[in-house]
């Protein structure tokens, strides 16, 4: 088996930094662990839960210009955006990188997001294998689990004084050219037990329930913030408008969530869902009917953050054990 | 202090005095605590009230002003009640407020068992629901403490620049998610500033400029207003120190016009008056 220990890790990480950009979970703000581009790998805040947000920031920005428009002798020219560096992300847990390839099915779909494209393309996922869960956390009955490498480039499991190596994808293993890895045994742990949620059919049961007055009933205590949606890996929801500049106009896009009032009213004051039970049911009935239906795969993964954050505690994991037995009554 | 409650939103409900009774039940980390609306007597024994009670649920009472409604109300929540009758936002005889007796609340921390009391209830002397139908609770004895405010003060001897960086730095961690506006029971205009289009007074990027815009703003309209609840602080996801910002306000609003907003109804808030003797930092 490959390993790496935590000295050859640090090299490796420090050889990356000389022409790419690296993304590692640092310890930031109020105490709070964020993904941010380091440039010394003393930084690394690794030794925690999951990040307080996912590297979804990454790949789909909170804000970003999406290009620029600058008139010049009468002249307009279009500036795309690009991306820099190549990059690497070190240290996403399985459940955040199994959500980056969820919204890659509606971003690389037809007509192609060219920009997410690009920095999906440029971007290596280095991941690290949960050893502890935290109670909210519901991976294995969302597809994944505290193992999974599935939608990583490299997985390393933490083990006694460095790193258990598996190489995923032919990304990964041009990544790992230069690593100093020495093949030996080891004893990997065992992954952690996960409290199950009842997510087997909840599609079916989401279309059967749709119509029930339950939504109103949850959606009393919502307060209709964005927190569910912003700390969601999976969530891709957006907004558009232009900035006006001097002599340039900005096209930026940023995050939008369909809990807003706002985010369905149409020119004219029509608003499709006017209500906040009808705002709240689209939430869910976008993470487990609509995207289902399409793309055949559940849209969360389970990391448990919308349980943590939500200041009244509407928690997806409930939601499912009530549709589920709304739908059978 | 759970079973008063129960018994009480058991009979209004039976007796068709109100349609809903909105308090507490406990969450389902089963250490915290979440906003229960009741229609029906068989869940009357979901609702409980402890320390873990933070939310202020009068945030919710213009969503069903036109319904009886009956309202579980620490002192936090029926100064709220009192802020939105002063600003006409209720109907007071569509409102049976269950006041109940608070020495405090925690930090919401989900799935933590070892939090502690916010900071700001420490200095808090409302103790009773300042407007109540029905108290639950022994009224302390004796006088309380007078309002302080040693946070702000601490915070004030910092050079502006200091104070200039540290809120720069807590800006930068907002995520905009609007968490704090739609926790508080005084934001509730219809068409927030946030996303006003003519004019456009803040865009909708999710970056430092923006964000301190809106913390601004935020905090500043109000002014006045807030009742110290600490639903926003709570609420945010990044936990900024919202309160610091509040309770300055708070401070200026009784130095300058002796206002404490929420203490009752009829009171006249310093925004919707002028005095022509009034002058910043005089009296009254």
């Amino acid at each position: 088996m490959l390993f790496f220990s935590e000295k050859s890790l640090t090299a490796w990480l420090n050889h990356l930094m000389l022409d790419r950009t690296v993304l590692a979970p640092v310890r930031g703000t109020n105490d709070l662990v964020y993904f941010q581009s380091i440039t010394n790998s003393e930084a690394i805040f690794i030794k925690s839960q999951n990040a307080a947000l996912s590297p979804k920031d990454w790949f789909f920005p909170r804000s970003e210009t999406i290009m620029s428009f600058i008139t010049k002798d009468g002249k307009t020219q279009i500036i795309p955006a690009t991306m820099e560096k190549d990059a690497v992300i070190f240290g996403i847990r399985p459940c955040d990188a199994r959500a980056i390839s969820l919204i890659d099915r509606p971003f690389l779909a037809e007509p192609v997001d060219a920009l997410y494209q690009e920095r999906r393309n440029r971007t290596a996922l280095v991941g690290i294998a949960c050893v502890t869960v935290c109670q909210e956390c519901f991976c294995t009955s969302m597809g994944s689990g505290p193992f999974d490498p599935g939608a990583l480039d490299i997985m390393l499991t933490p083990v006694d004084s460095g790193f258990a190596v598996q190489v995923v994808t032919d990304k990964g293993k041009k990544l790992l050219e230069k690593a100093i890895i020495q093949d030996r045994e080891l004893t990997l742990p065992k992954p952690p037990e996960v409290k199950p949620v009842p997510s087997a059919g909840v599609t079916e049961a989401m279309r059967r329930v749709f119509n029930n007055v339950y939504w109103d009933r949850v959606a009393d205590r919502c307060i209709h913030c964005n927190i569910c949606a912003f700390v969601c890996p999976c969530c891709y929801c957006f907004d558009v408008r232009d900035y006006k500049g001097k002599d340039r106009i900005e096209r930026v896009r940023s995050w939008e969530s369909c809990e807003s009032a706002l985010f369905t009213r149409a020119a004219g004051g029509h608003n499709p869902r006017p209500s906040k039970g009808a705002r709240m049911r689209q939430r869910f009935a976008h993470k487990l009917l609509y995207f289902p239906e399409i793309f055949g795969e559940l849209k969360c993964t389970g990391c448990g953050r919308c349980v943590r954050n939500c200041p009244v505690n509407i928690d997806i994991r409930e939601i499912i054990h009530d549709v589920q037995k709304l739908a059978r009554e | 202090m759970s079973q008063p409650i129960r018994d009480k939103a058991r009979e209004l409900l039976q007796t068709r005095k109100v349609d809903c009774v909105i308090g507490y039940e406990r969450a389902t980390d089963g250490i915290t605590a979440r906003p229960l609306f009741v229609y029906d007597v068989k869940d009357v024994d979901r609702l409980i009230f402890d320390r873990t009670c933070v939310h202020n649920l009068s945030r919710y009472l213009r969503d069903r002003r036109d319904r009886m409604t009956a309202i579980v109300a620490k002192p936090c929540d029926a100064r709220g009640i009192n802020m939105l009758l002063n600003e006409h936002q209720l109907d007071r005889q569509k409102l049976f407020i269950i006041g109940v007796v608070c020495h405090g609340v925690d930090e919401r921390c989900w799935g933590q068992t070892d939090t502690r009391q916010q900071a700001r209830c420490q200095w808090c002397r409302q103790h009773v629901p300042p407007v109540y139908d029905f108290l639950v609770g022994e009224k302390p004895a004796g006088e309380p403490p007078s309002a302080g405010f040693p946070d702000i003060e601490e915070f004030e001897k910092k050079s502006p620049a200091e104070r200039r960086a540290f809120w720069e730095e807590q800006y930068r961690a907002c995520i905009r998610c609007n968490a704090c506006r739609h926790s508080c029971p005084g934001c509730y205009c219809q068409e927030c500033f946030a996303e006003n289009l003519d004019p456009t007074w803040i865009g909708i990027r999710i970056a430092p400029a923006e964000s301190q815009i809106w913390n601004l703003v935020r905090a500043f309209h109000l002014s006045g207003r807030c009742v110290d609840c600490g639903a926003c602080e709570q609420a945010c996801p990044v936990n900024i120190p919202l309160m610091l910002l509040n309770r300055k306000l708070q401070k200026d609003g009784i130095e300058f016009f002796g206002f404490e907003p929420g203490l009752s109804a009829e009171a006249v808030p310093p925004f919707a008056t002028f005095r022509k003797d009034e002058r910043p930092g005089g009296e009254g």
